[in-house]
């Protein structure tokens, strides 16, 4: 908008003021319209797991076979996803030797082990293991830290983790076999938003970002929402920079299956900057 | 393991590793442009404030800048727009207020393919105003009617004399345009000052159907001088 489009100023003192703070009375900073319900992380991740299950039902011997990541065909990832539910199982039991294994080297025997059997029993194996993890956290503090695979979270927000990976596991194989790409429900959608937002300072101290800024994050349409955060570190004065791309794109740069170049992105601020937040961001994702 | 710890309102503070959205080498994903058709559009980064759609989409995120750019931009039209209505300046801030909340409430009522914010806010500021305009013609018009139906004290002067007058005429004239039914109970409730049961024992009905008839009478003479009271307004 150029200045040209402004009113003059010329309203009565006080009134910006006013009419602010009665906004706000209306309705807090953050909370997007359309609202959705809310759900908890255990229902984030069953109806991840349902998604997921139900596209395995639709696909055909051939696209099991379908190479789709790391070298592994869509077998060999849903056998990489069966040993993550298994070492999730012992995470939640306390083993301690999941804290600290690799996410890719702990479940590779699983994913490799599936190329002698049928795709229906990978698939129904699957299924098990998830209903297994759900069975478990039913039971379990969903306030309580669950460390596996080089993470230590509360079990809800590692139950976020996942609904995300099986999310981005399911478009990754949709993808390969030639299946539009899925969008998570409202409710999910808003938990996964949430969790990559209060994530991002992390993945801005990961990144090395070295100077400090003041982010106002802005998801915009169904699971978005409002968040201000400060990233990176160091002695000067924060800058401050506005972002705001949507709300699923912003999901798919945290799981790092697109680039910030590959958004529709809006700055106020330092362009620079802002990229090297959106840069950031991919970090969440580890490889 | 490296530990963060970051602050949650809602949960406190909690300690996390980085964390783990996907865990898997991305080198070998599938190319965006295939399964996010949203990426095909040529990638941006611009300044925000161009596009009335972002400023709903923001206001839609809850982003109370985005609010406040909106105050900054289009709140002299809704207010000029308001005042030109009303006359008045309190009741045109009021206005801005009205309007402004009901965005901000409401953002995704606004649809920016029909038309551009600045419509969109000025309609609803005049249709606000317009609303503020009829409110007060019936709080005047209910008020003057209290004040008519009221026996007035004695008159201090030839002008209360007249008024009272014209008053009495104005009530007198409203009453004989009632049915014949509903005119008996109200002349001799009000002009000869019978009691309900009085006024069913002189015309031979009930008195429940009285006081039903009486209630219809009255609320027909409302409807009447409100009537007469707008079209003078």
């Amino acid at each position: 908008m150029t200045a040209a489009d402004r009113d003059p100023p010329v309203l009565p003192a006080g009134l910006r003021e006013r009419v602010l703070a009665a906004s706000l009375r209306a309705r807090a900073v953050g909370r997007p319209v359309p609202g959705a319900p809310e759900i908890s992380a255990a229902e984030a991740f069953s109806r991840a797991a349902s998604a997921f299950y139900a596209l395995l039902c639709f696909l055909s011997d051939d696209d099991w076979r379908t190479p789709v990541l790391r070298g592994l065909d869509v077998q060999g990832l849903v056998g990489h996803l069966i040993g993550v539910e298994n070492d999730m199982h012992r995470a939640l039991a306390g083993d301690p030797e999941v804290a600290d294994a690799s996410h890719v080297e702990s479940t590779q025997a699983a994913a490799v082990d599936q190329a002698v059997r049928p795709p229906a029993q990978t698939r129904a194996d699957w299924r098990r293991a998830a209903d297994r993890t759900l069975d478990l956290v039913r039971s379990a503090d969903s306030g309580a830290e669950v460390a596996m695979h080089g993470t230590r979270l509360p079990l809800s927000a590692l139950l976020v983790v996942r609904a995300f990976e099986l999310w981005t596991h399911e478009n990754d194989i949709r993808q390969a076999t030639g299946w539009a790409a899925s969008i998570p429900d409202t409710s999910t959608l808003r938990l996964m938003t949430g969790l990559a937002a209060r994530l991002l300072p992390h993945a801005a101290a990961r990144a090395g970002l070295a100077e400090p800024v003041d982010v106002r994050l802005v998801l915009t349409g169904p699971g978005g929402g409002t968040w201000d955060l400060t990233v990176g570190a160091g002695p000067s004065v924060p800058a401050a920079v506005s972002i705001v791309t949507d709300a699923v794109g912003f999901c798919r740069l945290a799981a790092n299956r697109v680039t910030a170049g590959d958004l529709d992105v809006h700055v106020t601020g330092d362009p620079g900057q802002a990229t090297a937040v959106l840069a950031a961001a991919a970090m969440l994702a580890l490889d | 393991m490296v530990t963060y710890s970051w602050q949650d309102p809602a949960e406190g503070t909690v300690i996390a590793t980085p964390s783990q959205l996907c865990l898997d080498d991305p080198s070998t994903a599938p190319a965006i442009s295939e399964y996010c058709p949203a990426a095909t559009r040529r990638a941006s980064v611009q300044g925000v404030g161009g596009s009335d759609a972002v400023l709903a989409a923001r206001l839609a995120a809850g982003d109370d800048h985005a609010l406040a750019e909106v105050f900054d931009t289009f709140a002299y039209s809704v207010y000029r727009t308001a005042l030109r209505v009303l006359g008045d300046n309190s009741a045109a801030q009021d206005v801005v207020q009205d309007v402004l909340v009901e965005l901000w409430a409401h953002p995704d009522r606004y649809d920016p393919a029909a038309g551009t914010l600045r419509t969109y806010l000025t309609v609803l500021a005049r249709h606000r105003a317009v609303d503020l305009v009829r409110s007060e013609l019936r709080r005047v018009a209910r008020q003057e009617r209290s004040y008519r139906l009221t026996p007035a004290p004695a008159p201090a002067g030839v002008g209360d004399e007249l008024l009272a007058a014209e008053t009495a005429s104005l009530v007198r004239a409203a009453v004989q345009l009632l049915p014949a039914s509903q005119r008996q109970v109200v002349e001799l409730a009000y002009f000869e000052g019978q009691t309900c049961r009085e006024v069913a024992h002189a015309v031979g009905i009930p008195e429940g159907t009285a006081k039903s008839r009486l209630r219809l009478a009255l609320a027909k003479l409302e409807e009447m001088l409100d009537r007469e009271l707008l079209e003078s307004s």
